[in-house]
C-alpha cells in the first residue's frame, strides 16, 4: 500500500467539514470582528485621516503638524505631560510598593481596611482629588499655609491629584506581584545565612520586577492621559489632554484636537506595547508546587510599617473627607453651616439630577451589554476552531482600546459618527453612542479579565460536548458562565464603575439629554460652583461604594451557593 | 449486564482476537471496525504522525503505547476528528468519517483531565448528553443509575466532581463517555492523572468493564504496564510512526524493534559480531541462537539482546551452553529481587541481570564476587547494529 501512495504524487489533503456549531461560532467571530472595526478601528482611522486634513476636509498633509510643532504654546504641552507623568509614576510607584509589601509582607494589624481605603480612589472620578486640593491648599484651603508661596493651581495640584488617582492601580498590581512569592525560596536563603537585605535583592525584588514594570507604565499612562484632574487644578499649566479639549470645544479647532490626540497616541501606544512585552515575559513565576509565603512578626518594623499604613489612609480618607465636607458646608468659607444646598443640582448649570440618572443609566447599560459582548467575544475568539488568522487579528484588536486614551477615542467618534455620510450617524448625541464609546473605551481590562477566566477552564469541555451531541452553545450557558461567574461579575462591576466615573471619552459626546453626572461636576466646577461640583462627585462616590457593597454581597452568596463543587 | 444497556448491538461479548490485520489493508471493506488508511498529519513542516495505517477489530482494547511526542494522541485526536489528519482516511463501522466534525462521530471519550463539568453533580454530568437527545427525565434518571452501578458509584449522584476522589471521578467520566451508548470508546491517559495504588486498581476494574461490554476501545497510554495489562492490542508508536503492533506477549516477547525492545520492559544491548555457523561471539564467549534470530543474521556487527530477568544462574555450570563467567559489579536491592549489574570480558561490559532473593541467598551472589551465567538461546533477540 504504501508503494502506491509513494509513488503517486502527494496525496489529497483532507478538508474538514465544518460542523453547524464551527459555523455558529465563526459567525460570531466575525460579528465581534465587525463590531471592534466600526466601534474603535474606523473612527481611530477617521482621527488619523482628520489630522492630515484642512478645515474643508482637504488633504494637505502635515501642514497641521508643522503647525503644533511651530506653536510654543501647544507643543510645550509636551514637556509639561511627560514631567507630570515621570513625577507623578515615581511617587506613586515608591508609595504603592511599600504600601503593598506591608500588605503581602508584614503581620500589621487591619490589613484589610488599609487595602479598602486604599482602594477608594478608584470609586471616585479623577476630579474629585482636584477639588479637594482645592479646598485644602486653595486659596481660601484649609491647610493653605502648607503651601507657602506655591499655588495649588499647577504642577503641583495636578501631581498631588494624579498621586491620589493612580495609587489604587499601581497598588493592585503591586500586591498581586508580592503575593506570588514562593517560601521555599526565602527558606533556602534563610539557610544559606543570606542577610535581610540581600534576600530582599536577589528574591523579594526579582520575583516583583515584572509586576514593577507593568505597574510603572500604567501608572504613566493614566497620568499622560489623563484629563479631569489637570483640568480642575491646572490652571495655565496646559497638558496634552486639556489641550485637546480646548482645541476642539474652545477654539472648535477639530483638525489641532486631532493633531494633539496623535500627539498623545504616541507616549501611550509605547507605554503600553512595553507592557505587553514585559508581560509575555512574565512566565508563571508561581510553580503548581510553590509553597505561599507566610510573613512572620516583626515588632519594631511591624510598628513602622503599620504609621505608615495609617499615614496612606489618613491621607486618601482625608482627600475624599474633604470632598464630602465642603458639599455639605453651605457657602466656603464664609458660612460653615452644614446643609445639601449644594445637593439641589437642579437650580443649577450642568444638568441637574437628570444627570445623575442618565450615569446611572449609561453604567447600567453598560454593565450589562458591555459584559454580555466582550465575555461572549472572548469565548468565541478562545474557543472557535480554525480561522486562526482572523481570531489573532482580533485578539490584536482587543488591546487595542488599552493604548486609546479616553479623549483620543471621544474625539475619534466625533469624526467618526457625526460624518453626513455616516448611516450610523443617528446614534450620535444619544445614549446608545455613550454606552458604545464607554464599551469600547474600557475593553482590554474586560477582555483579559474573560481571557483568564476561560484559560482556567478545561479545554476538553468542548470535546466532551460535541462527543455527547451537546451544541457549544448549551455548554456555554450551562457550564462555561456559571463557571466564570465571579469574573463576569467582576468585569461587569468594574464597567459600571468606570462608566459613572469616567469624563474623557465621553465628554465630546454628550448632549443636553444626555448629560452625565461627571460631567455635570466638571461644567460646575469650571462654571465656579465648586462646592456642588464636589457634592456631585460625593453622589457618584457614593452609588459606586454602594454597587461595590452589593457586588461584594453578591459575590460572597454565589462563593457560599457554589462552594460545594469549588471546593471538596 | 441489564438489557437497558444497549452496548451489545450484535457485538461479541468475548473478544475476538484478530491478527489478519497487516495483509488485508487494500480492502477497507473487511470486518475490522475502524480503519486508519495512510494517515499523515503535519503540523505546518512538522510531521506529527507518518502514513499511518492501522485496524482496529469490533469488541477490541487497542493501547497506544510511546513516550511523549510519538504522535499517539495526534492519532487519537484524528480518529476522534478533534484535530482532523492532513492525508489519509478513517474509517468506523464501514462509513468513511475522515473529513466529519467530532458531533458527527459516533465515540465517546475520557481525557487525562476528566474534563468533568465542574458545576454539575455527578447525575449531571453523566446525563448530559441523554437530556440532549430528548430522552425523558424518568428514562434519563433511570440510565443514569444504571451507568453509575456500572462504575460502582451507585450513591455518589448527587455529590459533585470535586467532591469526589480522582478515581472516582476517573470513573464518572467513564460513565458519562458510555452514556451514549458509543461505538467507539476513547482514553486519552485516562489514569495517568492518579496515585500509582489507584491506578493499578483501576487498570484491572477498567478492563473487566470494558470486556463485560465489548465495546471497541482505544487508550492512549506511555506507561508500558497499564498497556501490557490492559490492552488487546498494542500499537507501539515512534516519531510519527508504528514500530509494532501485537499481543502484549508479542511486544515483550519478540520485539520488531530495537526501539521497542528498549521502551517495553528493561533490555541489555550486547555489541556482539558474527561467528561461524550462525553463531554470535559476545567478546571471547560464542553463543548459539534460535533459528528464527538466526535468520536475521545480516552484517558483521549485531546487537544481542537479552532481559535481565532471561539470565540463568541456577544450574549453570561450564558445560552449559551460552554461559561464561561475570563478575559482580554492583547489586541493587529492589525489594522483590535484586538488579545486579554484571561485567564480562576485557573491557568490563556491563550486563545487567534481575536475580530472586532466594537466588542471591543460595548461590552466596556479592558485590566483588564471580558468578556464571547462562544466555538461552530463546532469550536471545538479534538486530543489526547499523
Amino acid at each position: 500500500m504504501t508503494d502506491q501512495t509513494l509513488s503517486s504524487a502527494s496525496p489529497a489533503i483532507v478538508k474538514p467539514k465544518l460542523s453547524r456549531d464551527d459555523y455558529v461560532m465563526r459567525a460570531f467571530v466575525l460579528v465581534i470582528g465587525l463590531w471592534l472595526v466600526v466601534t474603535l478601528l474606523m473612527p481611530l482611522y477617521a482621527m488619523l485621516s482628520k489630522s492630515v486634513q484642512d478645515k474643508d476636509g482637504l488633504y494637505i498633509g502635515l501642514t497641521n503638524y508643522i503647525e503644533y510643532f511651530s506653536t510654543p504654546a501647544l507643543f510645550y504641552s509636551i514637556n509639561n505631560s511627560f514631567f507630570i507623568a515621570f513625577l507623578t509614576t515615581a511617587i506613586t510607584i515608591s508609595l504603592a510598593s511599600v504600601f503593598a509589601f506591608i500588605l503581602s509582607r508584614s503581620t500589621i494589624p487591619g490589613k484589610g481596611i488599609f487595602k479598602s481605603i486604599a482602594l477608594l480612589p478608584l470609586l471616585a472620578p479623577s476630579l474629585l482629588p482636584g477639588i479637594s486640593f482645592v479646598y485644602l491648599f486653595g486659596r481660601q484651603g484649609v491647610l493653605k499655609d502648607l503651601m507657602g508661596d506655591y499655588s495649588i493651581y499647577g504642577p503641583i495640584g495636578i501631581v498631588m491629584g494624579e498621586v491620589f488617582y493612580t495609587f489604587p492601580h499601581a497598588l493592585m498590581i503591586l500586591v498581586a506581584a508580592f503575593s506570588i512569592a514562593d517560601a521555599r525560596l526565602y527558606e533556602a536563603a534563610e539557610v544559606l545565612r543570606s542577610s535581610r537585605i540581600r534576600t530582599f535583592f536577589t528574591v523579594t525584588l526579582p520575583g516583583i520586577k515584572y509586576g514593577l514594570i507593568s505597574a510603572i507604565f500604567v501608572v504613566f499612562t493614566l497620568v499622560i492621559t489623563d484629563f479631569g484632574i489637570p483640568k480642575v487644578i491646572g490652571g495655565q499649566y496646559n497638558v496634552l489632554a486639556t489641550d485637546i479639549y480646548k482645541q476642539v470645544i474652545g477654539q472648535q479647532n477639530f483638525q489641532m484636537g486631532a493633531v494633539v490626540s496623535v500627539v498623545l497616541l504616541f507616549p501611550a501606544i509605547l507605554a503600553f506595547a512595553v507592557d505587553r512585552f514585559v508581560q509575555r515575559k512574565q512566565v508563571a513565576m508561581l510553580t503548581a508546587r510553590a509553597v505561599p509565603y507566610e510573613p512572620k512578626p516583626h515588632t519594631l518594623l511591624n510598628r513602622m510599617f503599620f504609621l505608615y499604613c495609617c499615614i496612606i489612609a489618613v491621607m486618601i480618607v482625608g482627600t475624599i473627607g474633604m470632598a464630602g465636607y465642603a458639599s455639605f458646608v453651605t457657602f466656603w468659607p464664609y458660612n460653615l453651616e452644614l446643609s445639601l444646598n449644594n445637593y439641589d443640582f437642579d437650580v443649577m448649570d450642568g444638568g441637574g439630577w437628570g444627570s445623575f440618572y442618565n450615569s446611572l443609566e449609561l453604567a447600567a447599560y453598560t454593565a450589562v451589554i458591555g459584559t454580555s459582548v466582550i465575555f461572549t467575544g472572548a469565548y468565541m475568539v478562545e474557543k472557535a476552531k480554525g480561522f486562526g488568522l482572523i481570531r489573532g487579528i482580533i485578539q490584536f484588536f482587543c488591546m487595542i482600546p488599552m493604548a486609546v486614551p479616553g479623549m483620543v477615542l471621544g474625539l475619534a467618534y466625533i469624526f467618526f459618527f457625526n460624518h453626513p455620510d455616516n448611516p450610523l450617524g443617528f446614534i450620535y448625541g444619544t445614549m446608545p453612542i455613550l454606552v458604545i464609546v464607554t464599551i469600547t473605551h474600557f475593553y482590554t481590562v474586560s477582555h483579559l479579565t474573560s481571557m483568564t477566566a476561560l484559560k482556567q477552564m478545561d479545554p476538553e469541555f468542548e470535546t466532551v460536548s460535541a462527543s455527547l451531541k451537546v451544541p457549544f452553545f448549551k455548554t456555554f450557558l450551562k457550564v462555561t458562565v456559571p463557571v466564570c461567574l465571579p469574573a463576569i461579575l467582576d468585569i461587569s462591576i468594574y464597567l459600571f464603575v468606570n462608566a459613572m466615573t469616567t469624563v474623557s471619552a465621553v465628554i465630546f459626546l454628550y448632549s443636553s439629554d444626555t448629560a452625565l453626572a461627571s460631567i455635570a461636576a466638571l461644567n460646575m466646577d469650571d462654571a465656579g460652583d465648586v462646592a456642588p461640583a464636589a457634592a456631585m462627585c460625593m453622589v457618584i462616590v457614593a452609588t459606586s461604594a454602594t454597587v461595590r457593597v452589593f457586588h461584594a454581597l453578591l459575590s460572597r452568596g454565589i462563593a457560599a451557593k457554589t462552594q460545594k463543587w469549588r471546593k471538596r | 449486564m441489564s438489557g437497558g444497556l444497549h452496548f451489545n448491538r450484535g457485538r461479541p461479548c468475548r473478544i475476538s482476537v484478530s491478527y489478519s490485520m497487516k495483509n488485508n489493508t487494500d480492502n477497507e471493506q473487511d470486518e475490522t471496525y475502524l480503519q486508519v488508511r495512510n494517515v499523515t498529519k503535519m503540523f505546518g513542516t512538522f510531521a506529527a504522525l507518518k502514513d499511518i495505517s492501522l485496524d482496529v477489530n469490533e469488541g477490541e482494547f487497542v493501547c497506544f503505547l510511546g513516550p511523549s511526542g510519538c504522535g499517539k494522541t495526534t492519532l487519537l485526536r484524528a480518529i476522534a476528528g478533534l484535530d482532523i489528519q492532513t492525508h489519509g482516511k478513517v474509517f468506523q463501522g464501514g462509513r468513511e468519517i475522515s473529513d466529519l466534525p467530532a458531533s458527527e462521530r459516533d465515540f465517546g471519550i475520557v481525557f487525562q483531565s476528566y474534563a468533568l463539568f465542574p458545576n454539575l453533580s455527578v447525575n449531571d454530568n453523566v446525563g448530559y448528553g441523554l437530556v440532549n437527545v430528548g430522552t425523558s427525565k424518568a428514562d434519563t434518571h433511570a440510565r443514569v443509575v444504571e451507568l453509575l452501578s456500572l462504575v460502582g458509584l451507585e450513591d455518589q449522584g448527587d455529590k459533585y466532581p470535586a467532591q469526589l476522589s480522582g478515581g472516582q471521578q476517573q470513573r464518572v467520566a467513564l460513565a458519562r463517555a458510555l452514556a451514549m451508548s458509543p461505538g467507539l470508546l476513547l482514553l486519552d491517559e485516562p489514569l495517568s492523572a492518579l496515585d500509582a495504588k489507584v491506578r493499578v486498581h483501576l487498570r484491572h476494574e477498567m478492563k473487566e468493564l470494558q470486556q463485560r461490554l465489548g465495546v471497541t476501545t482505544v487508550m492512549v497510554t506511555h506507561d508500558q504496564e497499564e498497556a501490557l495489562t490492559m490492552a488487546d492490542r498494542i500499537v507501539v508508536m515512534n516519531d510519527g510512526n508504528i514500530e509494532q503492533v501485537g499481543t502484549p506477549e508479542e511486544i515483550y516477547g519478540s520485539p520488531a524493534s530495537p526501539f521497542v525492545a528498549e521502551f517495553v520492559g528493561t533490555m541489555n544491548f550486547l555489541k556482539a559480531t558474527k561467528g561461524e555457523n550462525s553463531q554470535i561471539m559476545l567478546g571471547t564467549h560464542t553463543l548459539t541462537l534460535n533459528d528464527a534470530e538466526k535468520a536475521k543474521l545480516n552484517g558483521s556487527s549485531v546487537l544481542a539482546c537479552v532481559r535481565p530477568e532471561d539470565i540463568l544462574v541456577r544450574g549453570v555450570d561450564d558445560s552449559t551452553a551460552n554461559s561464561f563467567d561475570t563478575k559482580v559489579k554492583n547489586l541493587e536491592f529492589l525489594g522483590s529481587f535484586c538488579r545486579a549489574t554484571l561485567v564480562y570480558g576485557k573491557d568490563d561490559t556491563e550486563l545487567q541481570a534481575d536475580f530472586s532473593i532466594n537466588l542471591v541467598r543460595d548461590k552466596g551472589v556479592e558485590e566483588g564476587g564471580n558468578v556464571r551465567i547462562a544466555l538461552p538461546a530463546n532469550s536471545i533477540h538479534i538486530f543489526s547494529a547499523g
